[in-house]
């Protein structure tokens, strides 16, 4: 017998072993009996205490309560829910590395405990608390000795491909991962890579040969009789583990340093900033915070002083790779650093639309940052207030909002190689067209500046 | 016959797998696992016998 409403999770389908399914508005995971005695073995070899003791796997409990379909359910799950859920073309290299490393240290627990990974996508890990935590309780089964390692092509796609991209071509390739949602072809990745990297043998066997093994024996079953010892599987393991470990992505020292000499502000400007923005968000009261257009993050410390978690987004990869890098130096786990544009934000996308959340559908929040951001909306990419304004009451119920005159010199510089065409960009009209969405609670003029700070809510 | 198990036990479980294993990831899989299986053996030994001369305990890797 069935009970309640259950709203299967749109992008869990592909694993017959179960599912997720919300059940009055709590997440629930159904195991079928396909998968019993590979979850017999996780819990009692002593693998899932050992992964959720240091943080690697997320933790659940064994719930009675009636299935969500009436197929052959073996038993329900209710694993901790992740706050904010983040995709890997969201992620920074280092995000992207983490969740590399992470995934192949639960593949050397696992096997330790007689498990293997299943299956080693990247969306099967999250960001909890800073860290990368797998998510996929089912992404275990019981290792038979000889046998490959099932899920090493999805590794490579998913992990290396993109890394190796992004390190020894262009940390934008990134991207690539938002088009390929089982990760980047390697062929692709091969074509792509300089032929200096044939000369590097983790990437040279792991994707050059790889994506020409792919070729050879494109629709045609591998005729051998060898298998994988257990050996074998752990230096492929340790092989992968140094390759991912060698992958680095240095900025160089001027990109740093821009940070600092364009925010346009004086040192005592920051400091009365921080002081409204902080000040606000008390008064807000909020339990979550998203900070679009975070740069590396300043603000969003700013107003989640009492740790209140922050979603803080940019569309520039430098700045959320310098927000993680603080972030994990600082133990500031209540902090998420991910790269939006939000000219063009994450949209819904996978089967039917549906498997990877657009941005707009993660949220709302309580409360929006929208710090030295309008003017780069509005005039760099020509959107109107009112739509700018509308967009704004979709993500959050109140709006931290900083407005920035035509006169200032950052607009100044953005103007000066092309036409004014922005008559009504300004504070009247600012004002006119967020208030069709918002009531504007309180506004000061930051010191030692040009521009004003808003607290709105709807 | 033995060679018949061999095939039976890789490609019988292939197709339990719920995603494509791609055969030349398979081929090129068991290949490496070859090579790497032996330098991986070679490295724990010399941890052990490193470990042994420098009175330190072999690291975690032992375990797996």
């Amino acid at each position: 017998m069935m009970n309640g409403v259950n709203t299967r999770l749109s992008g869990s389908f592909r694993d017959p072993s179960g599912f997720l399914f919300y059940r009055d508005g709590v997440l629930y995971r159904q195991i079928n009996q396909s998968y019993q005695e590979h979850y017999e073995l996780l819990m009692s070899s002593g693998l899932y205490r050992e992964l959720t003791q240091v943080g690697l796997l997320i933790p659940h409990d064994e719930v009675d309560i009636p299935p969500a379909d009436s197929g052959p359910v073996y038993r329900i799950i209710k694993p901790e829910v992740i706050p904010f859920v983040s995709y890997p073309y969201e992620w920074c290299f280092g995000q992207l590395k983490d969740a590399a490393l992470v995934t192949l240290e639960i593949q050397k627990m696992a096997l330790s405990h007689g498990m293997i990974l299943k299956d080693a996508s990247a969306f099967n890990i999250q960001f909890r608390n800073g860290r990368p935590v797998l998510i996929d309780t089912l992404s275990f089964e019981t290792y038979q000795e000889g046998r490959p390692w099932v899920a090493y092509r999805q590794f490579c796609q998913h992990f290396l491909a993109p890394l190796a991209l992004m390190s020894y071509l262009d940390i934008r390739l990134g991207q690539l991962s938002r088009i390929h949602l089982d990760g980047i072809p390697l062929d692709l990745a091969a074509t792509l890579l300089p032929k200096r990297t044939r000369f590097s043998f983790p990437l040279l066997t792991n994707i050059h040969l790889h994506a020409r093994s792919q070729r050879h024996f494109e629709a045609r079953p591998v005729n051998s009789d060898r298998q994988v010892k257990r050996q074998g599987l752990q230096g492929l393991v340790d092989n992968l583990e140094s390759a991912i470990g060698r992958l680095t992505w240095k900025l160089d020292d001027t990109v740093w340093a821009d940070y600092y000499d364009n925010t346009n502000y004086s040192d005592r400007a920051i400091a009365h900033k921080s002081e409204l923005v902080a000040g606000y968000g008390q008064k807000v009261d909020p339990k979550t915070i998203w900070d679009l257009g975070a740069n590396d993050g300043t603000f969003s410390r700013a107003v989640s002083g009492n740790g209140t978690p922050v979603v803080a987004f940019d569309f520039d990869p430098a700045a959320v790779e310098k927000n993680y890098r603080a972030c994990r130096k600082n133990h500031e786990h209540h902090i998420l650093p991910l790269l939006v544009d939000l000219t063009n934000p994450s949209p819904g996308i996978g089967w039917s639309h549906k498997e990877r959340m657009s941005f707009i559908e993660r949220g709302p929040v309580d409360l929006v940052l929208a710090l030295a951001l309008v003017h780069h909306l509005a005039i760099g990419n020509n959107v109107p207030f009112k739509y700018l304004a509308a967009f704004f009451a979709e993500t959050c119920r109140s709006l931290i909002v900083e407005f920035i005159p035509k006169h200032d010199s950052q607009i100044t510089r953005m103007l000066a190689t092309r036409e004014d065409v922005f008559d009504t960009y300004t504070r009247d009209e600012f004002e006119r067209c967020f208030s069709l969405h918002f009531s504007i609670v309180e506004k000061a003029d930051i010191t030692d500046s040009t521009r004003t700070l808003y607290l709105m809510t709807r | 016959m033995a060679f018949a198990t061999a095939i039976s036990l890789v490609f019988t479980e292939t197709a339990h797998a719920y995603i494509d294993p791609s055969s030349g990831s398979y081929f090129l899989q068991i290949l490496l696992a070859g090579l790497l299986g032996v330098l991986f053996t070679l490295k724990i030994y010399w941890r052990k016998i490193k470990a042994f001369f420098t009175g330190k305990g072999a690291d975690h890797d032992e375990r797996r």
